[in-house]
C-alpha cells in the first residue's frame, strides 16, 4: 500500500527522522507509538507531504502503491499530493478544537472534500485514467460560471454532494445528521468534533488514514468510542490505518502491527501482541511497564485513618455566567452539588471523573480560590497548595528555579514573622528541596523554559512542599507527560508522601493512574460524587453502573 | 582584537547597529553641554546661508549661526524631553494599568472609560488644549504629551496582567500566601517585559515626532533655545534658498529614531533568545 524506504528528515539542526523504513499493507493498522519528541509525528507529516517547509528530506523515497510520492533531493510536488490529499489518504489530528474551521458550518467542510476532489474524480471515472489538471482549479470553474442549461445539473450535483455528507456523517455515529450538517464546530463536543474529522477523513474512501492522536485530547468514555469507531471503519472499507499514538494500552488494543520510535529511529517493530508479550528492545520494555496498568499488586490502606485534615460538608459550588459583562443578567451555574468527604491525615485520596465534571471546580473551591459556595469547608492545617496540570504555566518563567523554591518561604515570612527565615536558611532549605524532588544543585540558577516538563513538575511539587502544607492538591500532575515521566512522577510523589506525611488529593481522568498511586477514591459525574471508598474495594466491587463503565 | 571581532560577531546585528547609532546621538547631545564647535545662539550677518563646509558642517541658517551647533543643542533638548515623556506616560501606564488589569471591577471600568475619551482626541490637538491651559515652556510640553501618551500604556499593561491574573502560577502564587503587591510587580511585571518593551519604543519614537511637531507649532521649546522640531518649523520659509537647514535636523531625526528602533529591537530579541534557550 504505502512504502517508506530509509527516510530520513532534519530541520535546522539534526535530523530527528532517521532512516526510518516500513511498509503498510491493504487494510492494515499499523500503530507507530514514541513519547513526545521521538519523531512519529514529523514521520506521518512528511508521508502525507504536510510537513512545514523548514523541514529537510535528507533521504529516503516515499512510494504509494507503486508512484514515487517524494524522494529525497527532489522538491516536493504540491499538485501531486493535492490530488493524493483526501482522495487516496487523509489525515485526522490530535486537537478537535482546532482542526476544524470555526467560521464554517461542519457540512459545507465535509463537503468541501468532495466538491475539491470531485473533477478529478468524474475524470477518472471517465477516462479511469489518472488526470493531469490540477483539481481545485477545474473546480473553481464549475462553481464560478454555471451556463443556463447546465444550471440543473449543476444543482443536482450539489444535492448528491451533500447526500453524500450525510451519510457520511451518519457512518461516523453521527446522530441527527440534518442538524449536524448546518452546525458550527464550537457548537460540538469534543468527541463529536473528533467524528466529523473523521468523516472528513473518510468521504472518499481513501486507500490510506493517517490519524495522529486521534483520541488524546478526549475524555476516556468517549475515547473508547472512537476507537471502536476506527475499528469498524477499517473493517467496512478495508483501508490501511496508521495510528500514532503515546498510549500503548490503545495501540494494543487496536493495532495489528507496532512500531516502536525512539529518538527519530525505529527501535522496534512487529505483531502487536508479540511486542507486547516479549518486547526486545530494552526501551520497548521500559515503555510497557511504564504503562500504568491495574495489575500490580495494591498494598492495603494504612493500619488506622489520621485525623481529618479538611472535612467538607454539603458543598456546592457554583459559577457565573456572564460575569465579564457590564450588562447583561448574570446567572448563577451550579457545577458542583453536595460534595460531601474528608481527607484525612497523610493519606492519597484520588479524585477520578471526566473533563468538565468539576473536580477543578471542587478543588478550587477547597483552596478558597472560588467564593462562590453554599455548604462549608474546614481546615484543620496550614494553607494547602496545589500542583497544576500543565508544567510550561504553573512556574513563573521570568524567575529562577532557586527564586521560585523560596518565595513561598519568603511569603510564609512575611504573613508570619516567627517563622521567617534569612536569605542563608532559605537556601538552604530550597537546595534540600531540590534534592528531594529528585534534581542537582546544578538546577538553582536556571529558569524554567531550560527545563524540560517532568523537571518542571518536580519543581512544582517541590514549591509546594516546601512549607510543608498539611495537604496538597495535585491537579492531572502527569496528564501532560509522556508515560516513562509520568511513571517517575508518581514514584515520586508516593515517596515524598511518605517520607512527609503530607496529604494529597490526587485529581485524574485516567482510572489506572489514580490506582497506582491513591489509598481511597472518590469517583465524580456532572459534578456529583458518585463513589467513595478504599480503591480495592472500589476496583473489585464497584457499586455505582458509571464506575463499571470507567473500569471497563 | 581578535576576540573582538569574536565577541562582536556573537552579538546580534541590531542590537550593534542601534546601540552605535543611538549612541552617537546621544555623546553628541552630551557632548553639546560642554563644548560646542560655535555658540549655537551666536549670530552672524556676515554668514547668513553659508552652505556646509568645513568651517560649518551643517551650514548656516537666516542668522548666520552655527546649524551643526544647533543640532548637537537640539539633540539634547530632544531627547530628554522625550525620554521624559516616555516615564511619564509608561510609569502612569504601568501603574494604572497593573491595578486596573489586576482587580477589574467598577474602578476599572471607568478608568478605561476615560481612557477611551482621552484616546479619542487626537493626541496634538489635545496636548495644545493642555498647553493652552497651562502655558508653553519645556515643563508642560513633557506633563501634556505624558498624559496623552499614558492610556495607550493603560492598555497595553491592563490587557497583558488580565491575560497573567488567572496563570496558573500567579495562582499558586496567591495560594502560598504573597501579597498582593508583590504579585503585581514582582511576579507578575516582569513576564509583560517582551510586549511592554515593543510598546516604549513605539512611544519614544512617537515623543521625538511629537516633541518635534509641538516644536514646529511653537508652543513647544521657546527661541533662543533650539530643537529639532523647532529648526525644521523654521527653515520652512528657506528650503529652496537654503535645503541644508531643513535636511540636517530632519535627518538627525530619522536617525535618532530609526537607532532607537534597531536598538530596541535588538534588547527584544535577546530577551526572546534567552528565554529558548533550553539545555
Amino acid at each position: 500500500m504505502i512504502r517508506v524506504k530509509n527516510l530520513s528528515v532534519a530541520f535546522d539542526g539534526p535530523e530527528v527522522v532517521k532512516n526510518v523504513s516500513f511498509e503498510i499493507g491493504d487494510g492494515e493498522i499499523l500503530g507507530v507509538v514514541g513519547e513526545s519528541g521521538s519523531g512519529k509525528s514529523v514521520t506521518a507529516l512528511t508521508m502525507m507531504g504536510l510537513v512545514s517547509e523548514g523541514a529537510r528530506v535528507t533521504s529516503g523515497e516515499i512510494y504509494y502503491d507503486e508512484e514515487l510520492l517524494l524522494k529525497a533531493g527532489t522538491p516536493r510536488d504540491n499538485a501531486l499530493y493535492r490530488e493524493y490529499l483526501g482522495r487516496k489518504m487523509s489525515m485526522v489530528f490530535q486537537e478537535p478544537m482546532t482542526s476544524l474551521n470555526p467560521t464554517m458550518k461542519v457540512g459545507k467542510q465535509v463537503e468541501e472534500v468532495l466538491s475539491l476532489h470531485e473533477a478529478a474524480i468524474e475524470e477518472t471515472q471517465r477516462e479511469s485514467t489518472v488526470p493531469s489538471g490540477s483539481a481545485v482549479q477545474s473546480d473553481v470553474k464549475c462553481g464560478e460560471k454555471v451556463p443556463g442549461k447546465k444550471r440543473k445539473q449543476y444543482r443536482e450535483r450539489k444535492e448528491a454532494r451533500k447526500q453524500k455528507v450525510l451519510e457520511a456523517l451518519s457512518s461516523v455515529g453521527l446522530k441527527d445528521v440534518e442538524r449536524v450538517y448546518e452546525l458550527y464546530p464550537h457548537q460540538l463536543s469534543g468527541g463529536m468534533r473528533q467524528r466529523v474529522m473523521i468523516a472528513m477523513a473518510v468521504i472518499l474512501h481513501p486507500g490510506l488514514i493517517v490519524a495522529d492522536e486521534p483520541t488524546t485530547a478526549l475524555d476516556v468514555t468517549v475515547q473508547n468510542q472512537i476507537i471502536e469507531l476506527l475499528k469498524k471503519i477499517n473493517q467496512e472499507q478495508n483501508n490501511s490505518l496508521l495510528f500514532i499514538t503515546h498510549d500503548l494500552n490503545l495501540a494494543r488494543r487496536l493495532c495489528d502491527r507496532i512500531l516502536v520510535m525512539q529518538n527519530g529511529c525505529i527501535v522496534e517493530e512487529g505483531i502487536t501482541e508479540e511486542i507486547f508479550q516479549n518486547p526486545r528492545g530494552e526501551y520497548t520494555r521500559k515503555l510497557i511497564s511504564a504503562v500504568p496498568g491495574r495489575t500490580g499488586k495494591k498494598k492495603k490502606l494504612r493500619k488506622e485513618i489520621g485525623k481529618a485534615l479538611v472535612e467538607v460538608r454539603d458543598l456546592s459550588v457554583f459559577y457565573r455566567e456572564n460575569a465579564n459583562s457590564l450588562f447583561g443578567r448574570t446567572e448563577k451555574k451550579c457545577v458542583v452539588r453536595n460534595a460531601d468527604f474528608s481527607v484525612y491525615e497523610g493519606e492519597i485520596l484520588g479524585l477520578v471523573g471526566e473533563s468538565g465534571c468539576g473536580k477543578t471546580t471542587l478543588s478550587k473551591a477547597i483552596l478558597g480560590l472560588n467564593k462562590m459556595i453554599t455548604g462549608e469547608v474546614t481546615h484543620h492545617s496550614n494553607a494547602p497548595q496545589m500542583v497544576f496540570q500543565d508544567p510550561y504555566s504553573s512556574l513563573n518563567p521570568s524567575k529562577t528555579v532557586g527564586w521560585l523554591l523560596q518565595e513561598p518561604l519568603r511569603a510564609q515570612g512575611a504573613l508570619d514573622p516567627s517563622k521567617a527565615m534569612t536569605e542563608a536558611e532559605s537556601r538552604a532549605e530550597a537546595i534540600e528541596m531540590l534534592k528531594r524532588v529528585g534534581l542537582e544543585e546544578k538546577y538553582f540558577d536556571r529558569k524554567p523554559s531550560q527545563l524540560s516538563g517532568g523537571q518542571r513538575q518536580r519543581i512544582s511539587i517541590g514549591q509546594a512542599l516546601i512549607t510543608r502544607p498539611g495537604l496538597v492538591i495535585a491537579d492531572e500532575p502527569v496528564s501532560a507527560l509522556d508515560v516513562t515521566i509520568q511513571a517517575q512522577i508518581l514514584e515520586l510523589i508516593r515517596r515524598l508522601q511518605e517520607e512527609l506525611g503530607t496529604a494529597f488529593l490526587f485529581i485524574s481522568h485516567d482510572i489506572n493512574v489514580i490506582y497506582q498511586v491513591s489509598d481511597r477514591i472518590m469517583v465524580m459525574r456532572d459534578g456529583r460524587i458518585l463513589e467513595i471508598g478504599e480503591t480495592c474495594e472500589v476496583f473489585e466491587h464497584p457499586k455505582d453502573p458509571y464506575t463499571r463503565e470507567l473500569l471497563r | 582584537m581578535k576576540r573582538i571581532a569574536a565577541w562582536l560577531k556573537k552579538q546580534n546585528k541590531y542590537l550593534l547597529v542601534g546601540l552605535i547609532m543611538t549612541g552617537l546621538a546621544v555623546a553628541l547631545g552630551l557632548l553639546s553641554l560642554v563644548w560646542t564647535p560655535y555658540s549655537p545662539t551666536a549670530m552672524s550677518s556676515a554668514e547668513r546661508f553659508h552652505a556646509p563646509s568645513f568651517r560649518h558642517l551643517f551650514g548656516t541658517d537666516n542668522f548666520g549661526r552655527d546649524i551643526f551647533s544647533r543640532v548637537m543643542q537640539g539633540i539634547g533638548t530632544t531627547v530628554t524631553v522625550s525620554t521624559a515623556i516616555v516615564i511619564i506616560s509608561a510609569g502612569a501606564g504601568i501603574l494604572v494599568g497593573a491595578v486596573t488589569g489586576y482587580f477589574g471591577g467598577i474602578l476599572d471600568e471607568a478608568i478605561m472609560r476615560i481612557t477611551d475619551a482621552v484616546n479619542s482626541f487626537p493626541s496634538i490637538l489635545l496636548a495644545l488644549v493642555v498647553i493652552s491651559i497651562m502655558g508653553s515652556g519645556k515643563q508642560n510640553v513633557i506633563l501634556s504629551l505624558g498624559i496623552v501618551f499614558a492610556p495607550s500604556y493603560v492598555r497595553i499593561v491592563r490587557s497583558e496582567f488580565i491575560r497573567l491574573r488567572d496563570a496558573d502560577y500567579i495562582m499558586r502564587a496567591r495560594l502560598m500566601g504573597v501579597s498582593k503587591w508583590r504579585i503585581l510587580f514582582v511576579h507578575i511585571l516582569p513576564n509583560i517585559f517582551s510586549v511592554f518593551w515593543v510598546s516604549v519604543t513605539i512611544g519614544f519614537n512617537n515623543a521625538i515626532l511629537a516633541e518635534s511637531g509641538m516644536s514646529y507649532l511653537g508652543v513647544g521649546v521657546q527661541p533662543p533655545d533650539a530643537s529639532l522640531g523647532k529648526m525644521l518649523s523654521d527653515a520652512q520659509g528657506y528650503l529652496g534658498r537654503a535645503p541644508w537647514y531643513a535636511l540636517a535636523p530632519g535627518l538627525t531625526i530619522v536617525w535618532i529614531v530609526l537607532g532607537f528602533s534597531l536598538l530596541s529591537e535588538g534588547i527584544r530579541r535577546g530577551a526572546i533568545s534567552g528565554k529558548r534557550e533550553v539545555e
